[in-house]
């Protein structure tokens, strides 16, 4: 199908949040108010791992202006269960734990206890009288320290799960599994080069500049009401009421407009803590989060450990390959590694494969989705490898991706066979774009490109839509808006209904006015909200034609409509005069979409790179830039980009900046924005954007999610041009000049310098 | 944690003196600094004295003998767009163009810029060291690549400031009035070396108050900039960085002035590859001389060895710039 057949699908109108957002209008997590509203403060832990000997916290609740104190023991105890957090689960018990330390604090910044008094002043300065008697225990806080021999115990009860089987065995890798495909060790023999690499990224966070804020009112029927800024109003509800012990009926959460969450805010922090000092307090309390407190007490993304085995023979097929992935989860299970092992090779049609991954806990924050979770750590370790391969087998890095790409049909190492995917089509544009074929002079220059997949998900959502009688609709779903999805979802409600984007006035519900919805995540919204709206402008037809029908005094089933006219039998009515005559015909008119795909087709991402390295102080600079990413269908083509865009740029500082300092105590180094260095518009060129369109077969206008596959590639292709720049590869993220100087000094120092150890075999 | 304190708004440069004299008292300028400490409760303070509208320690002018005078409460701002000190004395203005962001330039003072506490992070975050009294520097055994190469002794922080290394090359005098009076002192003698006290950076008792900055006029053939190495574009302190300012007459170098940030827990002058300058032609022989000079006697931490050539070549890339 052409874009021409659409009106409103592939135009670009203006959000319908745009003004609130661009004149401060608009109420984000730390602006909400209530009357009587008290503030809390959270205790944190200074130790990254010590247990608790005794709180007192009786000089703070005795603290003039101090309502109510909490902690652990104010929590309900109830048998252990998994709770689904919006991307995964997790035991009842590591919740509970994550939200108020019980009897060991397993990192700094870890909640010890809450205060509620009548200024955000008053109840931290009773914080600090709140005593806790810890006995510091000795840390680990990599992976390779906490699976060494010896090392601290940070769950006492944690046993490791192997192969999917308990194994009994105590320890701090909660999970080790296996995905093998084909017979990678014959693989490996077939090979004319086999290229092994051991590879590191350091904890990053996801930076979303709105910090973490909660107003929780337990009112006096029994009733926990929340206003809070999250990625999904239902899973704030589930986690808050697993963690109190309550039905979900009990709780009810509206969503704020959210100022950025990358996946960091799927899970909660702060709800419980708040809703308990409301039920001491018998008042409102909102808590706010500082940028301390956003660093060292919520989910950033594991740091990890990798190895890297590929093998391929001289015309350029790859054989084999071999991943280790061992992910940091920090102080609770849950590290992102099987997405990234379901992605490590996700862009190869590869016959022989064997990957391991390690979840591992470590006295670091208990780690969070961030934006393809898992993926962009793998892809840095395979797309470094893939481009060793090429360079060795003399092949162009883009032709050697596209002799080994995978398309319908391939089979990936965890199971799945792809259904249509466009990882060769992007290639093709990569190779295809003026920047590829660009010639880029100069010394230290080089240029380096990667690609990156992200599966995206379906999932439940639930929409509405109510007829006004001027032919306009409102729309009510369920997904909290991060992107611009209230207008990705209102095109797709606006093309079905034969209407423009501006006659939908969309609105982000909260739990008790729209059906389920999962969280705004996974790529997910405009693929299965925009699908929801679809389902529910399509039941507003199916009422619509009964209206006309009995107007004309006809079946329904012989009224058609198309682009916004209803017609039967040679009479017609446009969608707006019907709209008129609803009263008289039966009534209000309110669509309903409920879905829950299960098949969303994942989006693949390619990164060009052009940098230039300053061998006198080893900064990196990135001239050029070009993203390129299967959209499936491009609804709203600015917001595509702009995801794509951010993704880069997120992609880009983690490369080359990014990184919790750590302490050899564990106390987090650098946890403000002047010393957690995100790249700002002047580290940064103008990304350039290509929208690849391979339509997803199932979705009714072929949406890919967006939201996520683009922050794959870039670390991988930025590397990969300071290897063209300098001839010397690193291992290591980020990138920062200090890594970048010890490099190059190091190939200085060695003879035959940059020469990199490729153990060709056969 | 922002603890309870006295405000007090001085109306003249002696009611500041006499506000400020008392322990517990700390001065307010721009408070960019200033407050960021408190909130993070690197110190504490029961009494604020705002100076900020003190009118006699505002602007930059011109002197009677072809100089230039500061004024404490001179804006960074202020002083990157200021027209005779970028065509005069470049180094200064390059690096007040070259510190923070623009609202922090708009918001930070020359004499905050100088008196601003060091970056170093253990020094900000929850750890006793030897600046907060404590009797250790946590940078010795710890994350130490951006601490310093020179001049630690008991603290390895290094000096913040961009503007203090190009005051420095720039020879500039402080004013600073107290009880006893005013004295104007080099601004060489204004900073305090670990060795001699790791708690203080400067040579302010309490109650002291520096009020404005002097220069000389500017040598004949006189050259001059700053240079910065940061990771980031804005928004960020110096790796290293270096001014440098010179007296070129017929050919050859009259006099050299390299000062350093970045490296030590004072603004660093190099008195060594000014000596490697002095008398010689700027040429690249000079040149490589004078950037090898400036790290020879270096003593890195475990972890920022790769100052050692980044000052090298920063300084090699500074100085061929002066020359073309």
């Amino acid at each position: 199908m052409s874009e021409s057949t659409y009106a409103v699908v592939g135009t670009r109108p203006p959000r319908h949040d745009a003004t609130d957002k661009v004149t401060g209008r608009a109420h984000y997590g730390a602006d909400f108010q209530l009357t009587g509203m008290l503030h809390g403060f959270i205790l944190r832990s200074p130790h990254a791992h010590a247990a608790i000997r005794r709180i007192d916290v009786s000089k703070a609740e005795a603290f003039p202006g101090v309502k109510a104190v909490v902690t652990s023991a104010d929590l309900p105890e109830s048998p252990e269960q998994m709770v689904d957090i919006g991307e995964g689960a997790m035991p009842l018990s590591y919740i509970r734990g994550n939200m108020l330390a019980r009897s060991k604090v397993l990192y700094k910044g870890h909640a010890v206890a809450a205060v509620a008094a009548v200024s955000p002043h008053v109840a931290e300065e009773a914080a600090s009288l709140i005593e806790v008697d810890y006995d510091v225990l000795p840390c680990a806080l990599t992976v390779e320290d906490a699976m060494r021999d010896g090392a601290p115990v940070i769950l006492p009860d944690l046993r490791t799960k192997e192969f999917g089987e308990q194994t009994g065995r105590p320890g701090n890798v909660a999970e080790h599994f296996r995905h093998v495909l084909g017979d990678a060790e014959n693989g490996f023999t077939e090979a004319d080069l086999v290229v092994e690499r051991e590879f590191r990224t350091a904890t990053v966070h996801q930076g979303y500049i709105e910090p973490h804020a909660t107003t929780v009112l337990w009112n006096e029927d029994g009733h926990v009401l929340v206003w809070c800024s999250s990625q999904g109003a239902f899973t704030v509800r589930k986690a808050t009421a697993a963690v109190l012990d309550l039905p979900v009926l009990r709780v009810s959460v509206t969503p704020l407009e959210i100022g950025g969450g990358f996946g960091g805010k799927i899970r909660i922090y702060l709800e419980p803590v708040a809703a308990l000092l409301s039920k001491k307090s018998g008042r409102p309390v909102k808590i706010v989060m500082s940028r301390q407190d956003v660093f060292e007490g919520t989910g950033p993304t594991p740091g990890s450990h990798m190895r890297i085995k590929m093998g391929a023979r001289k015309d350029g097929r790859i054989t084999a390959a071999q991943a280790y992935l061992a992910y940091e989860a920090g102080a609770y299970p849950g590290a992102m590694v099987a997405p990234g092992a379901m992605c490590v090779f996700a862009a190869y049609d590869i016959p022989n494969v064997v990957i391991d991954g390690y979840d591992v806990v470590v006295n670091k924050p208990s780690t969070a989705a961030y934006r393809a979770p898992g993926a962009t750590q793998a892809a840095f370790a395979t797309e470094s490898v893939v481009d060793e391969i090429a360079e060795n087998l003399g092949l162009d890095p883009v032709e050697f991706r596209l002799m080994n790409a995978a398309k319908e049909g391939t089979r990936r190492a965890d199971g799945p066979k792809f259904r249509r995917i466009g990882c060769v089509e992007v290639l093709e544009a990569m190779r295809n774009h003026p920047h590829y074929r660009a010639p880029l002079e100069g010394p230290n220059r080089g240029r380096g490109v990667a690609v990156g997949f992200w599966f995206n998900v379906g999932l439940a959502s639930s929409c509405t839509i109510s007829v006004n009688s001027d032919g306009t609709v409102n729309l009510l779903d369920g997904s909290v808006d991060l992107s611009g999805t209230r207008t990705s979802v209102s095109m797709q409600a606006a093309e079905t209904l034969g209407l423009r984007a501006e006659d939908v006035r969309p609105s982000v519900g909260d739990t008790d006015s729209i059906g389920f919805t999962e969280v705004t995540g996974g790529s997910r919204t405009t693929y299965a909200t925009g699908w929801a709206a679809v389902e529910a402008a399509r039941d507003v037809i199916g009422q619509m034609k009964e209206r006309a029908a009995l107007l004309w005094e006809t079946d329904a089933a012989s009224v058609e409509f198309d682009r916004g006219v209803f017609r039967a039998g040679g009479r017609s009515i446009t969608f707006q005069e019907l709209a008129a005559q609803l009263d008289e015909t039966g009534g209000p008119v309110v669509g309903r979409g409920a879905v829950n795909p299960s098949g969303a087709g994942g989006s693949f991402s390619g990164a060009i790179a052009d940098v230039e390295v300053d061998p006198e102080t080893g900064k990196v600079s990135v001239l050029r830039f070009t993203a390129v990413q299967d959209a499936g269908r491009a609804i709203h083509p600015s917001y595509v980009e702009g995801q794509m865009q951010g993704g880069s740029v997120q992609g880009i500082g983690w490369a080359l900046n990014e990184e919790y300092f750590m302490s050899a105590e564990g106390a987090m180094l650098n946890s403000s924005w002047l010393d957690y260095r995100m790249p700002t518009s002047l580290d940064l060129p103008m990304i350039d954007t290509v929208i690849v369109e391979v339509p997803d077969p199932e979705h009714p206008f072929g949406v890919r999610g967006v939201g996520e596959a683009n922050i794959v590639p870039p670390p991988a292709a930025v590397s990969n041009a300071v290897y063209r720049a300098t001839g010397v590869r690193l291992y290591r993220l980020p990138m920062n000049p200090v890594a970048v100087m010890e490099a190059l000094w190091q190939k200085e120092s060695e003879p035959g310098g940059g020469s990199l150890h490729s153990d060709a075999a056969a | 944690m922002l603890s309870q304190f006295a405000y007090r708004k001085a109306g003249s440069v002696q009611e500041a003196i006499e506000l400020s004299s008392r322990p517990g008292a700390r001065i307010l300028a721009g408070g960019s600094d200033l407050l960021g400490c408190l909130r993070d409760g690197v110190f504490s303070a029961d009494r604020i004295v705002s100076i900020s509208g003190l009118k006699e320690l505002k602007g930059v002018a011109a002197t009677a003998g072809g100089g230039m005078r500061i004024g404490a409460l001179a804006t960074l701002a202020e002083i990157a767009g200021h027209p005779r000190l970028r065509q005069a004395y470049p180094a200064l203005a390059q690096a007040a163009a070259a510190a923070a962001s623009p609202q922090l330039r708009n918001q930070g003072t020359i004499g905050g810029n100088l008196c601003q506490r060091p970056r170093c992070w253990y020094f900000r975050g929850d750890f006793p060291c030897a600046r907060k009294g404590g009797d250790t520097c946590y940078a010795i055994a710890g994350e130490n690549q951006l601490h310093c190469i020179f001049g630690g002794e008991g603290c390895y922080m290094v000096h913040p400031s961009d503007t203090a290394p190009a005051l420095l090359a720039l020879d500039a005098k402080v004013r600073i009035q107290g009880r006893k009076g005013a004295r104007t002192i080099p601004l060489a003698s204004f900073f305090v070396l670990p060795s001699v006290d790791p708690r203080r950076e400067n040579a302010l008792a309490p109650g002291e108050l520096l009020t404005e900055i002097l220069l000389d006029p500017p040598e004949p053939g006189a050259r001059g900039l700053y240079r910065k190495v940061r990771e980031r574009g804005a928004f960020d302190f110096a790796l290293v960085g270096a001014a440098i300012v010179l007296a070129i007459s017929e050919g050859t170098v009259k006099k050299a002035r390299v000062a350093l940030s970045g490296v030590a827990p004072v603004p660093w002058r190099s008195e060594e590859a000014e000596a490697a300058l002095a008398g010689k032609k700027l040429d690249q022989q000079a040149i490589a001389a004078a950037a090898a000079a400036a790290v020879k006697d270096a003593e890195p931490l475990s972890g920022n060895g790769y100052k050692i050539p980044l000052v090298r070549g920063m300084v090699e890339d500074a100085l061929s710039a002066l020359a073309g």
